[in-house]
Protein backbone atom coordinates (compact mmCIF):
# COMPACT_ATOMS: atom_id res chain seq x y z
CA UNK A 1 0.00 0.00 0.00
CA UNK A 2 1.42 3.60 -0.79
CA UNK A 3 -0.18 6.80 0.79
CA UNK A 4 0.22 10.54 -1.14
CA UNK A 5 1.76 12.49 0.99
CA UNK A 6 -0.73 15.52 0.62
CA UNK A 7 -4.55 14.09 -0.04
CA UNK A 8 -3.24 10.86 2.72
CA UNK A 9 -5.73 8.75 -0.08
CA UNK A 10 -4.34 5.00 -0.21
CA UNK A 11 -2.86 3.54 -3.18
CA UNK A 12 -2.97 0.07 -4.62
CA UNK A 13 0.47 -1.11 -6.44
CA UNK A 14 4.12 1.49 -5.80
CA UNK A 15 5.72 4.44 -6.76
CA UNK A 16 4.47 4.36 -10.67
CA UNK A 17 0.87 4.64 -9.07
CA UNK A 18 2.04 7.21 -6.79
CA UNK A 19 3.95 9.33 -9.65
CA UNK A 20 0.85 8.77 -11.68
CA UNK A 21 -1.20 10.10 -8.84
CA UNK A 22 0.45 13.18 -8.23
CA UNK A 23 1.19 13.98 -12.00
CA UNK A 24 -2.30 13.45 -12.78
CA UNK A 25 -3.24 15.66 -9.63
CA UNK A 26 -0.91 18.65 -10.85
CA UNK A 27 -2.55 18.52 -14.56
CA UNK A 28 -5.92 19.50 -12.45
CA UNK A 29 -4.03 22.12 -11.50
CA UNK A 30 -4.70 21.02 -7.83
CA UNK A 31 -2.95 23.43 -5.17
CA UNK A 32 -1.60 20.94 -2.83
CA UNK A 33 -0.12 18.31 -5.04
CA UNK A 34 1.77 21.37 -6.83
CA UNK A 35 3.27 22.78 -3.66
CA UNK A 36 3.92 19.50 -2.74
CA UNK A 37 5.63 18.86 -6.15
CA UNK A 38 7.35 22.32 -6.13
CA UNK A 39 9.14 21.37 -2.62
CA UNK A 40 10.16 17.82 -2.72
CA UNK A 41 10.44 16.94 -6.94
CA UNK A 42 11.36 20.77 -8.25
CA UNK A 43 9.79 23.64 -10.17
CA UNK A 44 10.46 22.56 -13.63
CA UNK A 45 7.86 20.55 -15.52
CA UNK A 46 8.93 17.06 -16.66
CA UNK A 47 7.73 14.60 -19.00
CA UNK A 48 5.51 11.87 -16.62
CA UNK A 49 8.36 9.36 -16.74
CA UNK A 50 10.77 11.08 -16.00
CA UNK A 51 8.46 12.35 -13.10
CA UNK A 52 7.58 9.12 -11.11
CA UNK A 53 11.35 8.39 -11.40
CA UNK A 54 11.72 11.58 -8.98
CA UNK A 55 9.25 11.56 -7.01
CA UNK A 56 10.76 7.32 -6.27
CA UNK A 57 13.93 9.01 -5.30
CA UNK A 58 12.07 11.20 -3.11
CA UNK A 59 11.56 8.41 -0.66
CA UNK A 60 14.36 6.39 -1.21
CA UNK A 61 16.92 5.75 2.50
CA UNK A 62 18.98 3.45 4.08
CA UNK A 63 17.32 4.52 7.62
CA UNK A 64 14.03 5.97 8.06
CA UNK A 65 14.88 7.76 10.96
CA UNK A 66 17.50 9.43 8.84
CA UNK A 67 15.34 10.34 6.34
CA UNK A 68 13.04 12.12 8.89
CA UNK A 69 15.61 14.16 10.41
CA UNK A 70 16.90 15.17 7.22
CA UNK A 71 13.46 16.28 5.79
CA UNK A 72 12.70 18.03 9.27
CA UNK A 73 15.75 19.43 9.03
CA UNK A 74 15.59 21.17 5.73
CA UNK A 75 11.94 22.12 6.27
CA UNK A 76 12.86 23.82 9.65
CA UNK A 77 16.49 24.79 9.78
CA UNK A 78 17.32 25.11 6.19
CA UNK A 79 18.85 27.85 4.23
CA UNK A 80 15.89 29.87 5.30
CA UNK A 81 14.95 28.99 8.67
CA UNK A 82 11.16 28.87 9.73
CA UNK A 83 10.10 32.43 11.07
CA UNK A 84 8.98 31.51 14.05
CA UNK A 85 12.44 29.62 14.99
CA UNK A 86 13.88 33.12 13.71
CA UNK A 87 11.76 35.18 16.19
CA UNK A 88 12.21 32.78 19.12
CA UNK A 89 16.46 33.47 18.64
CA UNK A 90 15.32 36.95 20.81
CA UNK A 91 11.74 36.24 21.28
CA UNK A 92 9.70 39.23 22.49
CA UNK A 93 6.76 38.84 25.03
CA UNK A 94 4.24 39.14 22.56
CA UNK A 95 5.69 35.88 20.30
CA UNK A 96 5.92 34.37 23.86
CA UNK A 97 2.15 35.05 24.18
CA UNK A 98 1.45 33.85 20.76
CA UNK A 99 3.82 30.68 22.02
CA UNK A 100 0.67 30.16 25.06
CA UNK A 101 -2.38 31.20 23.51
CA UNK A 102 -2.14 28.41 20.36
CA UNK A 103 -0.12 25.46 21.64
CA UNK A 104 -2.45 25.26 24.86
CA UNK A 105 -4.88 23.76 21.81
CA UNK A 106 -2.09 21.96 20.86
CA UNK A 107 -1.47 19.90 24.36
CA UNK A 108 -4.68 19.43 24.65
CA UNK A 109 -5.02 17.35 21.09
CA UNK A 110 -1.22 15.90 21.95
CA UNK A 111 -2.24 13.88 24.58
CA UNK A 112 -5.85 12.88 22.34
CA UNK A 113 -3.13 11.41 20.00
CA UNK A 114 -1.17 10.02 22.21
CA UNK A 115 -4.34 8.37 23.73
CA UNK A 116 -5.79 7.21 20.23
CA UNK A 117 -2.17 5.48 19.35
CA UNK A 118 -2.30 3.51 22.49
CA UNK A 119 -5.95 2.79 21.59
CA UNK A 120 -4.96 1.50 18.02
CA UNK A 121 -1.94 -1.36 19.08
CA UNK A 122 -1.51 -3.97 21.34
CA UNK A 123 2.09 -3.60 21.66
CA UNK A 124 3.61 -2.60 25.27
CA UNK A 125 6.53 -0.92 24.08
CA UNK A 126 4.69 1.49 21.87
CA UNK A 127 1.85 1.87 24.93
CA UNK A 128 4.96 2.70 27.32
CA UNK A 129 6.80 5.22 25.53
CA UNK A 130 3.06 7.29 24.65
CA UNK A 131 1.86 7.26 28.73
CA UNK A 132 5.50 8.76 29.69
CA UNK A 133 5.03 11.36 26.50
CA UNK A 134 1.34 11.77 28.25
CA UNK A 135 3.14 12.31 31.76
CA UNK A 136 5.28 14.83 30.75
CA UNK A 137 3.38 16.61 28.45
CA UNK A 138 0.23 16.69 30.07
CA UNK A 139 -0.13 15.12 33.75
CA UNK A 140 3.47 15.76 35.46
CA UNK A 141 4.47 13.92 38.13
CA UNK A 142 3.12 15.21 41.72
CA UNK A 143 3.97 18.38 43.03
CA UNK A 144 7.68 18.74 42.15
CA UNK A 145 7.31 17.91 38.61
CA UNK A 146 4.86 20.34 36.90
CA UNK A 147 3.34 19.12 32.90
CA UNK A 148 4.80 21.03 29.72
CA UNK A 149 1.37 22.42 29.68
CA UNK A 150 1.03 23.49 33.36
CA UNK A 151 4.31 25.22 32.34
CA UNK A 152 3.24 26.71 29.17
CA UNK A 153 0.38 28.26 31.43
CA UNK A 154 3.34 30.02 34.21
CA UNK A 155 4.69 31.26 31.07
CA UNK A 156 1.55 33.00 30.17
CA UNK A 157 1.19 34.32 33.19
CA UNK A 158 4.09 35.40 33.68
CA UNK A 159 3.75 38.02 30.88
CA UNK A 160 0.51 39.30 32.27
CA UNK A 161 -2.29 37.11 31.12
CA UNK A 162 -4.43 34.88 32.96
CA UNK A 163 -4.69 31.00 32.46
CA UNK A 164 -8.56 31.38 31.84
CA UNK A 165 -7.86 33.42 29.45
CA UNK A 166 -6.23 31.19 27.50
CA UNK A 167 -8.50 28.42 28.45
CA UNK A 168 -11.38 30.55 26.79
CA UNK A 169 -9.63 31.92 23.29
CA UNK A 170 -10.60 29.89 20.53
CA UNK A 171 -7.92 28.34 18.49
CA UNK A 172 -6.68 30.74 15.08
CA UNK A 173 -8.04 28.33 11.99
CA UNK A 174 -4.53 27.03 10.65
CA UNK A 175 -4.12 25.37 14.20
CA UNK A 176 -7.70 24.14 14.31
CA UNK A 177 -7.00 22.68 10.53
CA UNK A 178 -3.83 21.22 12.01
CA UNK A 179 -5.34 19.89 15.07
CA UNK A 180 -8.27 18.01 13.21
CA UNK A 181 -5.62 16.10 10.73
CA UNK A 182 -3.44 15.21 13.34
CA UNK A 183 -6.92 14.00 15.03
CA UNK A 184 -8.02 12.11 12.06
CA UNK A 185 -4.37 10.21 11.40
CA UNK A 186 -4.05 9.51 15.18
CA UNK A 187 -7.11 8.28 15.73
CA UNK A 188 -8.14 6.68 11.85
CA UNK A 189 -4.67 5.43 10.32
CA UNK A 190 -2.54 2.90 11.72
CA UNK A 191 -0.66 3.45 14.86
CA UNK A 192 2.91 3.53 13.67
CA UNK A 193 1.64 6.67 11.14
CA UNK A 194 0.09 8.26 14.21
CA UNK A 195 3.34 8.20 16.03
CA UNK A 196 5.19 9.46 12.57
CA UNK A 197 2.97 12.35 12.51
CA UNK A 198 3.08 13.72 16.16
CA UNK A 199 6.64 12.37 17.40
CA UNK A 200 8.58 13.79 14.11
CA UNK A 201 7.54 16.98 15.42
CA UNK A 202 9.36 16.70 18.63
CA UNK A 203 12.62 17.16 16.47
CA UNK A 204 11.88 20.92 16.55
CA UNK A 205 12.96 21.40 20.36
CA UNK A 206 15.93 18.43 20.01
CA UNK A 207 18.82 20.44 21.09
CA UNK A 208 21.01 18.03 18.73
CA UNK A 209 19.75 19.74 15.91
CA UNK A 210 22.70 21.04 14.80
CA UNK A 211 24.44 18.34 14.97
CA UNK A 212 22.11 17.55 12.06
CA UNK A 213 23.04 20.27 9.89
CA UNK A 214 20.82 23.09 11.33
CA UNK A 215 22.98 26.58 11.68
CA UNK A 216 20.62 27.67 14.86
CA UNK A 217 18.83 25.95 17.68
CA UNK A 218 14.77 26.29 18.20
CA UNK A 219 16.36 29.27 20.49
CA UNK A 220 19.03 31.24 21.29
CA UNK A 221 20.32 29.08 25.10
CA UNK A 222 21.29 32.29 26.34
CA UNK A 223 18.06 33.28 26.79
CA UNK A 224 17.31 30.71 29.50
CA UNK A 225 19.91 32.89 31.60
CA UNK A 226 20.43 36.22 30.63
CA UNK A 227 17.53 37.91 32.00
CA UNK A 228 15.57 38.58 28.53
CA UNK A 229 12.49 36.53 29.33
CA UNK A 230 10.63 35.56 32.62
CA UNK A 231 11.96 32.99 35.12
CA UNK A 232 8.94 30.99 34.24
CA UNK A 233 9.74 31.28 30.26
CA UNK A 234 13.15 29.84 30.95
CA UNK A 235 11.52 26.61 32.77
CA UNK A 236 9.16 25.88 29.83
CA UNK A 237 12.05 26.41 27.44
CA UNK A 238 14.49 24.51 29.54
CA UNK A 239 12.27 21.35 30.03
CA UNK A 240 11.35 20.86 26.17
CA UNK A 241 14.88 21.24 25.23
CA UNK A 242 15.71 18.35 27.84
CA UNK A 243 12.71 16.34 26.58
CA UNK A 244 12.29 16.64 23.33
CA UNK A 245 15.92 14.76 22.55
CA UNK A 246 14.98 11.52 24.64
CA UNK A 247 10.81 11.93 23.27
CA UNK A 248 12.26 12.23 19.83
CA UNK A 249 14.97 10.09 19.00
CA UNK A 250 13.26 7.01 20.82
CA UNK A 251 10.39 7.24 18.77
CA UNK A 252 12.03 7.49 15.85
CA UNK A 253 13.38 4.28 16.70
CA UNK A 254 10.20 2.81 17.05
CA UNK A 255 9.11 4.55 14.20
CA UNK A 256 11.59 2.65 11.99
CA UNK A 257 11.29 -0.87 14.00
CA UNK A 258 7.11 -1.39 13.31
CA UNK A 259 6.75 1.09 9.83
CA UNK A 260 9.44 -1.89 8.70
CA UNK A 261 7.76 -4.97 10.41
CA UNK A 262 4.03 -3.96 9.08
CA UNK A 263 5.31 -2.87 5.71
CA UNK A 264 4.39 1.07 6.09
CA UNK A 265 7.61 3.01 5.73
CA UNK A 266 6.29 4.82 2.39
CA UNK A 267 2.84 5.53 4.53
CA UNK A 268 4.87 6.75 7.09
CA UNK A 269 6.95 9.27 5.16
CA UNK A 270 3.66 10.52 3.30
CA UNK A 271 2.39 10.97 6.82
CA UNK A 272 5.39 12.94 7.89
CA UNK A 273 5.19 15.19 5.28
CA UNK A 274 1.64 15.86 5.70
CA UNK A 275 2.54 16.48 9.18
CA UNK A 276 5.29 18.51 9.12
CA UNK A 277 3.08 20.85 5.92
CA UNK A 278 0.50 21.12 9.20
CA UNK A 279 2.88 22.46 11.69
CA UNK A 280 4.26 25.02 9.36
CA UNK A 281 1.05 26.67 9.16
CA UNK A 282 0.91 25.88 13.29
CA UNK A 283 3.64 27.55 13.73
CA UNK A 284 2.70 30.59 11.56
CA UNK A 285 -0.70 30.90 13.71
CA UNK A 286 1.62 31.46 16.67
CA UNK A 287 3.29 34.69 15.18
CA UNK A 288 -0.43 35.66 13.58
CA UNK A 289 -1.88 35.22 17.20
CA UNK A 290 1.54 37.54 18.75
CA UNK A 291 0.89 39.82 16.57
CA UNK A 292 -2.77 39.87 17.38
CA UNK A 293 -1.91 40.24 20.92
CA UNK A 294 0.81 43.09 20.23
CA UNK A 295 -2.10 45.28 18.01
CA UNK A 296 -4.67 44.89 20.07
CA UNK B 1 3.74 33.74 -7.56
CA UNK B 2 6.00 30.52 -7.08
CA UNK B 3 8.07 30.29 -10.23
CA UNK B 4 6.37 26.52 -10.84
CA UNK B 5 6.03 25.42 -14.32
CA UNK B 6 3.55 22.51 -13.13
CA UNK B 7 -0.64 22.98 -13.35
CA UNK B 8 -2.40 25.82 -15.70
CA UNK B 9 -4.27 27.97 -13.98
CA UNK B 10 -5.92 31.54 -15.27
CA UNK B 11 -7.26 34.57 -13.92
CA UNK B 12 -8.69 37.65 -14.93
CA UNK B 13 -7.01 40.13 -12.81
CA UNK B 14 -7.11 43.94 -13.30
CA UNK B 15 -8.25 43.48 -16.92
CA UNK B 16 -5.56 40.94 -17.88
CA UNK B 17 -5.82 37.28 -17.88
CA UNK B 18 -2.93 36.01 -15.99
CA UNK B 19 -1.27 32.57 -15.79
CA UNK B 20 -0.49 30.68 -12.46
CA UNK B 21 0.30 26.91 -11.68
CA UNK B 22 -2.92 26.93 -9.32
CA UNK B 23 -5.96 28.68 -7.74
CA UNK B 24 -3.68 29.89 -4.36
CA UNK B 25 -1.06 31.60 -6.13
CA UNK B 26 -3.88 33.49 -8.19
CA UNK B 27 -5.40 34.03 -4.71
CA UNK B 28 -1.88 35.20 -3.21
CA UNK B 29 -1.48 37.82 -6.39
CA UNK B 30 -5.02 39.15 -6.30
CA UNK B 31 -5.19 39.75 -2.94
CA UNK B 32 -1.68 41.66 -2.79
CA UNK B 33 -2.70 43.75 -5.92
CA UNK B 34 -5.50 44.51 -3.94
CA UNK B 35 -4.09 45.83 -0.82
CA UNK B 36 -1.23 47.52 -3.13
CA UNK B 37 -4.34 49.72 -4.07
CA UNK B 38 -5.72 50.41 -0.95
CA UNK B 39 -2.71 51.53 0.46
CA UNK B 40 -1.61 53.63 -2.06
CA UNK B 41 -5.24 54.99 -3.82
CA UNK B 42 -3.68 53.89 -7.12
CA UNK B 43 -6.31 52.30 -9.17
CA UNK B 44 -4.21 50.82 -11.79
CA UNK B 45 -0.41 49.23 -11.47
CA UNK B 46 2.26 49.32 -13.77
CA UNK B 47 4.52 46.77 -12.51
CA UNK B 48 5.44 44.83 -9.46
CA UNK B 49 8.91 42.94 -8.45
CA UNK B 50 8.81 40.40 -5.82
CA UNK B 51 12.41 38.83 -4.11
CA UNK B 52 12.15 35.94 -1.32
CA UNK B 53 9.95 33.03 -0.92
CA UNK B 54 7.59 31.52 0.95
CA UNK B 55 9.64 30.80 4.15
CA UNK B 56 10.62 34.21 4.52
CA UNK B 57 8.14 36.16 2.77
CA UNK B 58 8.54 38.46 -0.33
CA UNK B 59 10.50 41.98 -0.38
CA UNK B 60 8.37 44.21 -3.02
CA UNK B 61 8.24 46.93 -5.18
CA UNK B 62 4.82 48.17 -6.66
CA UNK B 63 5.39 50.66 -9.35
CA UNK B 64 3.10 53.40 -10.82
CA UNK B 65 4.17 55.90 -13.38
CA UNK B 66 7.19 57.42 -11.05
CA UNK B 67 5.88 56.67 -7.93
CA UNK B 68 6.72 53.02 -6.01
CA UNK B 69 5.10 51.70 -3.00
CA UNK B 70 7.94 49.46 -1.40
CA UNK B 71 5.90 46.60 0.77
CA UNK B 72 6.82 42.96 2.54
CA UNK B 73 4.43 40.01 3.13
CA UNK B 74 3.67 36.40 4.04
CA UNK B 75 1.26 33.77 3.43
CA UNK B 76 0.24 30.55 5.10
CA UNK B 77 0.65 27.78 2.55
CA UNK B 78 -3.65 28.19 1.81
CA UNK B 79 -2.58 31.46 0.82
CA UNK B 80 -3.98 33.39 4.10
CA UNK B 81 -2.17 36.57 4.45
CA UNK B 82 -0.49 36.57 7.61
CA UNK B 83 1.24 39.93 7.02
CA UNK B 84 1.23 42.45 5.03
CA UNK B 85 3.36 45.58 5.58
CA UNK B 86 4.63 48.77 4.01
CA UNK B 87 8.31 49.08 4.13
Amino acid sequence: MMRCPTCLVELEGGFTELGRHIFNQQIQNDAGHITWINRYVGRSRTDEDAFISNVTAVFQNESLKEWIVHQFVRKFYGADPHQFILAMQRPSKFVLLGYAYEHHHFLKQWVKSCASIISNTDIEEVQHYELDNISSEWHGAGSTIPSHHELLLRMGESYGVKREDIYATEALDSTKLAISTWDYICRDLTFVEGMAAMHSLELIANRNIRNYGSSVWYFNPEILSDGSVTMETAEFLKEGYHADVIHSEVALDLIEKYSKKLNLVQPVQAIVMKSMEEFDNYLNARLERGAMLENK
Amino acid sequence: MCNATWGEYWRDIDGESMFFCCDVCADIFETMVNKIKENTGWSSIDRVDLVGNYNKGRECSAKKGNDEFKYYFRTYSNGKFITFEKR
